[in-house]
């Protein structure tokens, strides 16, 4: 592998840089003269620690922010005052174990997240591949530009797009008219926000399989081959179970994003398959009820983070992208 | 690889994949240059009338103008903070690994629905709300993973002997810190860098509870308007949001290469 890093070259030639450098060097000087004077004989066990500082209160804000929800969610609306109640109480996921609709509302939004990650899978296994895998440059370029220009654009604009495509005077029935067939109404389905959230989701789950299959060597795929198997045994006994690792990691991710997604079905679900994301903007924006919202919410972030939580792990650190030198 | 039925199911897999990620792109960028007052198939003619729209309507301008706001502040804070995380990680070996690395991981495990109402409510006790540069606070936390990822890739390919090199010859710290280590994870920075600018420009669900109707962003306004009726302006921003991704990726390649994701792991 080639090395990126680049090492300060040599001073450059123009007088003009030269200047410029050694105003860059007196600035070290004053910083390192602030460090020294702070931490004397460094900071010792605290280093790491004050490096991992800023990172460490900005995902508190998070957790700042998370835990009253955590108190909300144990307070019943007071139906006359509308306010929420003094005392602690489980009322509010009683409401949601027991009401049909938030049973529907979870069927839906899993089923749907199973799906939409099968799909995914099925599609992003051979994009990945052939991605990693082809000698062809411009190919290869292809493949990445087109994953990473959708990847690049947010969920509103590629659920317009959608709209745009699908609509009553979209481009999916303006051909179907002209081929003589009759409309096609996707659009505010269930399937519909199951196409939307599909095709954001793929390039997500082509780039968790892509570095899986570049650490498939070359040469077991080759004496596969050159043993007799076919292309489709070799890739059916040798490198899906090497992916595996790659490929739970990838379900995982799909899943759980499309879990907790809210564009798509607001969007593309027209208000009326709406997932668990929605009903908690709902309960907090329109039943004006934060109880129940927090309750929601709590529940889904208990999901989101167990799922996560196994995958750590089944997988071990490596999930934050980092190795760790000996 | 040889040809075979199997070979050819996968190349048509692709085919599908190329048709199926670009088609919504590719239909908008052709209607955001239709002269009529509607989305139809096919367009009525060829204007540029849209982009004039855009121009002259001060709310999208303004609205773009925020979202660059958000993502230059969204930048702003993660490139210190996820540079140095990414740094202690791979260098140290610090306590209660496990641990740290859930709580570092909560922006992606709580769904952003959550992180919205969350910040929504903690920015409306601290009097932040009503602002742009919370919005930004708020897309450099729930993204900020990406930064640690991207920097730590760098990271692995740094070798400590090059600052051990460095001390050596007599430089301090800060000498070495700013003139091996940082150069050295630059590509890194610069990778994740871009990623948060542009995650931050397109950031939508925590923006549309942060944002209130003084203050919305590009991403909120596309939202409003196509709950009413879908007009062919909105395929004008489309396509300048189309545009700012390219410039990006023409950036990430020609900075560090698009193969840097495709390279494994477990190197």
């Amino acid at each position: 592998m080639k090395p990126r890093g680049t090492v300060p070259s040599a001073p450059p030639a123009e007088e003009q840089s030269a200047a410029a450098r050694t105003i860059g060097l007196r600035l070290l000087d004053g910083l390192e003269v602030v460090r020294a004077t702070l931490f004397p004989h460094g900071a010792g066990g605290l280093t790491p620690w004050l490096f991992l500082l800023p990172a460490l209160l900005l995902v508190f804000l998070l957790v700042a922010g998370i835990v009253p929800l955590l108190d909300t969610s144990l307070r019943e609306l007071d139906r006359a005052t509308f306010r929420p109640g003094e005392d602690w109480t489980l009322a509010n996921f009683q409401t949601l174990w027991e009401r049909p609709v938030y049973t529907w509302l979870a069927i839906r939004t899993m089923g749907a997240a199973l799906v939409v990650t099968v799909l995914s899978l099925l599609l992003a296994l051979p994009y990945a591949w052939l991605m990693v895998k082809t000698p062809r440059p411009w190919l290869k370029k292809l493949l990445l530009v087109s994953l990473f220009l959708p990847f690049f654009i947010g969920q509103v604009v590629r659920a317009y797009g959608w709209l745009v495509v699908l609509g009553n005077q979209g481009l999916a029935n303006a051909v179907l008219g002209w081929l003589g067939l009759p409309p096609v109404a996707i659009l505010y389905t269930l399937p519909g926000v199951m196409l939307g959230l599909v095709q954001y989701m793929l390039p997500f789950a082509v780039l968790m399989l892509a570095p899986a299959f570049t650490a498939v060597p070359e040469e077991v795929e080759l004496a596969s081959g050159s043993l007799g198997a076919s292309p489709a045994r070799t890739f059916r006994h040798i490198v899906l179970p090497l992916v595996r690792p790659g490929l739970v990691a990838a379900a995982v991710v799909v899943f759980t994003l499309s879990l907790t997604d809210f564009a798509m079905p607001a969007i593309m679900g027209g208000g009326r398959n709406d997932f668990i994301a929605n009903a908690i903007y709902d309960a907090f924006f329109s039943l004006s009820d934060p109880g129940l919202g927090s309750a929601l919410a709590i529940l889904l972030t208990l999901a989101g983070t167990t799922i996560a939580g196994i995958m750590l792990a089944l997988f071990g650190l490596g999930t934050l992208g980092y190795v760790r030198r000996g | 690889m040889q040809r075979s039925p199997f070979t050819l199911l996968l190349g048509l897999i692709v085919a599908f994949d190329l048709v199926f990620l670009a088609v919504p792109t590719l239909v908008v960028v052709v209607i955001s240059f239709t002269s009529g007052n509607m989305v139809a198939f096919p367009p009525e003619g060829f204007s540029l009338r849209w982009y004039g729209v855009l121009l002259t309507k001060p709310e999208f301008l303004a609205a773009l103008g925020r979202s660059l706001q958000v993502g230059l502040v969204c930048t702003a804070l993660a490139i210190p903070a996820g540079t140095a995380a990414a740094l202690a990680l791979a260098r140290w070996r610090i306590r209660f690994p496990t641990a740290l690395q859930l709580y570092l991981l909560l922006p992606f495990t709580v769904p952003l629905v959550v992180s919205g109402i969350a910040l929504m409510l903690l920015f409306g006790r601290m009097g932040m709300l009503g602002a742009v540069w919370p919005v930004g606070l708020a897309a450099c936390v729930i993204n900020l993973p990406f930064m640690i990822w991207a920097v730590a890739a760098s990271v692995n390919h740094l070798d400590p002997d090059l600052e051990n090199a460095a001390m050596n010859c007599g430089a301090p710290p800060t000498h070495t810190f700013f003139t091996v280590t940082l150069p050295a994870v630059a590509p890194g920075i610069l990778t994740g860098a871009l990623v948060m600018f542009i995650l931050a420009v397109n950031e939508f669900l925590v923006s549309l509870m942060l944002v209130d109707a003084r203050i919305v962003t590009l991403p909120v306004l596309v939202y409003n308007a196509i709950r009413n009726i879908i007009t062919p302006d909105l395929a004008a921003v489309s396509v300048v949001y189309l545009l700012i991704a390219i410039v990006a990726i023409w950036l990430l390649d020609r900075l560090v290469g698009l193969g840097i994701l495709l390279e494994s792991k477990r190197n």
